[in-house]
């Protein structure tokens, strides 16, 4: 079978802070990495390689930075990997952005499952996968776990509220990867980093791909981003162990305290 | 060797943080610097090429390596030096111990040794240091006997002792220098040849995760072919010849453990409320413990990266550039690391926090590869003859440029480093005059002021750059901020020391002031206080509370 999976490179919001002024990230010296749910679902795209001799395409859309992202998969085992980068492309929301990237999947050729993370950590929409399968006409499964292939059957473990489905389909399909409790990233050894120069790398336009100019970009997007601003901060919340009954005494202990019933 | 691309090093360096981070944790790492113990698996885990294979930077892609250049092996031995300087050590054993093979060996030996080394995640030491021969190699002890066979050299008899070596009691292979008939020579020692062994691992006041060992060899047979280079008498040569490179690699450990002591310092000082403020609000902590440590590490980052790139663009030698980087970026680190503690108070006391353990270890990168005052008479000799050969212009030319620097980018201190070198290319010839130079303490300190003066220097041009290089964690304003309160204090210090130092060695100075243009070094201080707020501020935002 042959598998694209769809990466994309996020500043790590662990350190972006929110200018309160402008109301804008600040981005000076952050460090940009993997998204992490696309990195579960690279690794799972490449176990099913090592299993089954799967073909491991890799697919972004940014500027020629996002590279570093493309090479740490084709490190990690990807065979050849595709970057669309194109100013046409530049302030696209997640419809433009999906339509831009199936756009590239069609070029690509055949494309039996599309393996893409949840979400995104910047943006959290958690739209693009899914519009990537309906502008190409492909059957989803959202919030998969695991993956597994017998012969064109394809075997996934669905996260729901309280549990999980199990859920089959057949190729094409796209599958948008939560990750699990047990995961643990991968990262290359510095011969595999050396190596992954060596793999096939394409930067193509969005000319290239064949996109419509109109269905990109700003023009291209219904929704703009009028405003980002923090969260207000929740006071923590106080959290007692023991039994019932002792936990019921601290809690009055506290009104009292706080003056919120009488002695 | 030429750099390896950005994104693939930046690739490197986020594996070797991700291993750090599951498989050295602090916890660990405390446990095993009480235990006085050498994490072998770990050590070995770091060289498996499946893992990280993080030894291959020194081995050329045609051995099986990765073919690292100087720039590369510069930010893995700093971020090594972050997790762990013991650890750190460890690799560069290994690294230091090729180097003799890299450097003189013959394409069959190295296609043999370096294979291997690649391949079967050997640790290699390196034994040069001997009781009576440390900095002073030309003492060296250990002696190589031939073996003459039907006429023929086969094979050399070894006896000598080796002391103070890295991996000594836990290295696969030995490169050892040894007093051969025609002069010193190395020579590839396996550690299971007969009449080998190490010594007792030494307990070391810091860098404990290291393994240190003194060598033994009785009589060890060694065949001709581990001859390195085939040849006898180059081995001074050839260890000369990566002082450069190895030394930088030392500048690399004194700036990432100060680094790593200047990040828990800020981190903390937001944190830690007295008297109704945090302590990073406050000039009497920030102006004296942090902001002139960051400073001076941030210039010596500069210079580091300077000597890289032009090692990397196929310069060699750069003995006295190696000396500089080594001697500024591991006193800075060693001071940050000292006033860390103090910035921690209490804690910093404890060995809860990094910081004490930091400060032990990062004080070896002031003594290993030469010390700080070796340091500064290498510094000392290289620049003297520079200053003789251009009749006193060496620095006054390089002062020249500076200005123009100024003149087209004012805000990076350009004109301050420009006072700076013109005072010390003053009191360098005021020595020359009245020939100071007789006195080691001239000539050592002097060092001292080349290295402050060539620093705020780089700083200030590196400043200027249109783009800052991928280490550069704070904007453009915090940057320059940087420069210019670096190149101030160095101006101040080179015309205040300078003076004092002729003074004290003659009496004869009277107009050295006017020459060191004191009035403009004082006049060049204005702005010095805002300027260190500002760095205060940026040290704050980059190194945000956790």
């Amino acid at each position: 079978m042959n598998t694209v999976v769809l990466v994309k490179q996020v500043p790590d919001t662990t350190e972006v802070k929110i200018n309160p002024e402008t109301g804008t990230l600040i981005r000076a010296g952050v460090p940009s990495i993997i998204n992490p749910y696309d990195h579960f679902a690279l690794q799972t795209a490449l176990e099913l390689k090592k299993k089954h001799g799967f073909k491991v395409t890799l697919v972004s859309m940014g500027p020629g930075q996002a590279k570093a992202v493309l090479q740490l998969g084709l490190a990690l085992g990807a065979d050849e990997a595709v970057l669309l980068s194109d100013m046409a492309v530049a302030g696209s929301d997640t419809w433009a952005t999906s339509y831009a990237l199936a756009r590239t999947v069609k070029k690509i050729g055949k494309a039996d499952i599309i393996f893409c993370g949840m979400q995104a950590i910047d943006g959290d929409t958690a739209q693009t996968g899914p519009g990537v399968a309906q502008h190409l006409g492909m059957a989803q499964i959202t919030f998969c776990e695991s993956v597994e292939v017998d012969g064109r059957r394809i075997i996934v473990r669905k996260q729901i509220d309280g549990g999980h489905e199990i859920l089959e389909a057949k190729p094409p399909v796209l599958l948008s990867m939560v990750m699990t409790k047990d995961y643990v990233p991968q990262y290359p050894s510095f011969p595999a980093v050396h190596e992954s120069l060596k793999k096939p790398y394409h930067v193509w336009s969005a000319a290239d791909v064949e996109a419509d100019p109109q269905f990109l970009g700003l023009k291209g997007s219904p929704t703009q981003v009028s405003r980002i601003y923090p969260p207000p901060q929740r006071e923590k919340a106080a959290m007692f162990s023991g039994s019932g009954q002792e936990g019921v005494d601290k809690i009055l202990d506290i009104m009292r305290r706080e003056h919120f019933i009488g002695e | 060797m030429a750099s390896i691309d950005a994104i693939s090093r930046n690739l490197m360096l986020d594996s070797l943080k991700d291993y750090a981070k599951r498989r050295i944790p602090y916890d660990l790492i405390r446990e095993l610097d009480a235990a006085n113990e050498f994490p072998a698996d770990i050590l070995k885990e770091m060289y498996d090429p499946n893992i990280l294979g993080v030894h291959l930077l020194m081995i050329p892609a045609e051995y099986g390596g990765v073919s690292g250049g100087s720039f590369d092996i510069y930010r893995v031995c700093e971020l090594l030096a972050r997790i762990d300087l013991g650890i750190a050590t460890g690799v560069f054993a290994t690294f230091l111990g090729t180097d003799p093979l890299n450097q003189g060996g013959t394409e069959e030996q190295k296609a043999k040794w370096l294979s291997r080394i690649a391949k079967e995640k050997l640790l290699v030491a390196y034994g040069a240091t001997e009781a009576d021969a440390g900095s002073d190699l030309v003492n060296l002890r250990t002696r190589a006997e031939h073996v003459v066979k039907n006429g023929k050299i086969v094979g050399y008899r070894i006896t000598g002792n080796k002391q103070w070596i890295s991996n000594g009691g836990v290295a696969d292979l030995y490169t050892i220098l040894a007093m051969a008939p025609g002069g010193p020579s190395w020579f590839l020692v396996e550690r299971n040849m007969e009449g080998f062994s190490p010594n007792k691992h030494e307990d070391k006041h810091g860098i404990r995760l290291s393994n240190t060992a003194g060598l033994s060899l009785d009589n060890v047979y060694v065949p001709a072919e581990n001859l390195i280079g085939l040849e006898e008498g180059k081995g001074l040569l050839q260890a000369q010849a990566v002082f450069g490179y190895t030394r930088l690699m030392v500048a690399a450990f004194g700036l990432g453990c100060g680094t790593e002591a200047l990040e828990v310092a800020v981190r903390y000082s937001q944190q830690r409320v007295q008297a109704g403020t945090p302590l990073s609000e406050k000039q009497g902590y920030t102006h004296k413990l942090i902001v002139p440590n960051a400073v001076w590490l941030e210039a010596s980052r500069a210079y580091i990266e300077e000597v890289a790139h032009k090692l990397d663009a196929g310069d060699h030698g750069l003995q006295t550039e190696g000396a500089i980087a080594k001697y500024s970026a591991t006193e800075a680190g060693n001071r940050m690391a000292e006033d860390a503690i103090q910035a921690l108070g209490g804690y910093g006391y404890t060995k809860d926090f990094p910081v004490e353990k930091i400060k032990r270890d990062v004080k070896i990168a002031c003594i290993y590869e030469g010390t700080s005052e070796i340091m500064e008479m290498t510094i000392y000799r290289g620049r003297w003859q520079e200053h003789l050969k251009s009749r006193g212009r060496y620095y006054l030319d390089q002062a020249d440029q500076l200005d123009q620097l100024h003149a087209k980018v004012p805000c990076v201190g350009a004109h301050a480093a420009a006072l700076a070198l013109r005072a010390l290319g003053a009191i360098m010839e005021e020595c020359r005059v009245q020939k100071l130079t007789r006195h080691q303490h001239v000539t050592f300190k002097l060092g001292k002021l080349i290295a402050a003066a060539e620093t705020a220097a780089c700083f200030a041009r590196t400043a200027a750059a249109e783009r800052y290089s991928e280490t550069v964690r704070f904007d453009k304003q915090g940057w320059q901020a940087m420069a210019r309160v670096y190149a101030r204090q160095t101006a101040l210090n080179i015309a205040v020391e300078g003076l004092a130092l002729v003074l004290g060695a003659s009496d004869q100075a009277g107009s050295l002031s006017d020459a060191v243009n004191l009035s403009a070094v004082q006049a060049e201080q204005k702005g010095q206080l805002t300027d260190m707020d500002l760095v205060a501020q940026k040290l704050k935002q980059t190194f945000k509370a956790k």
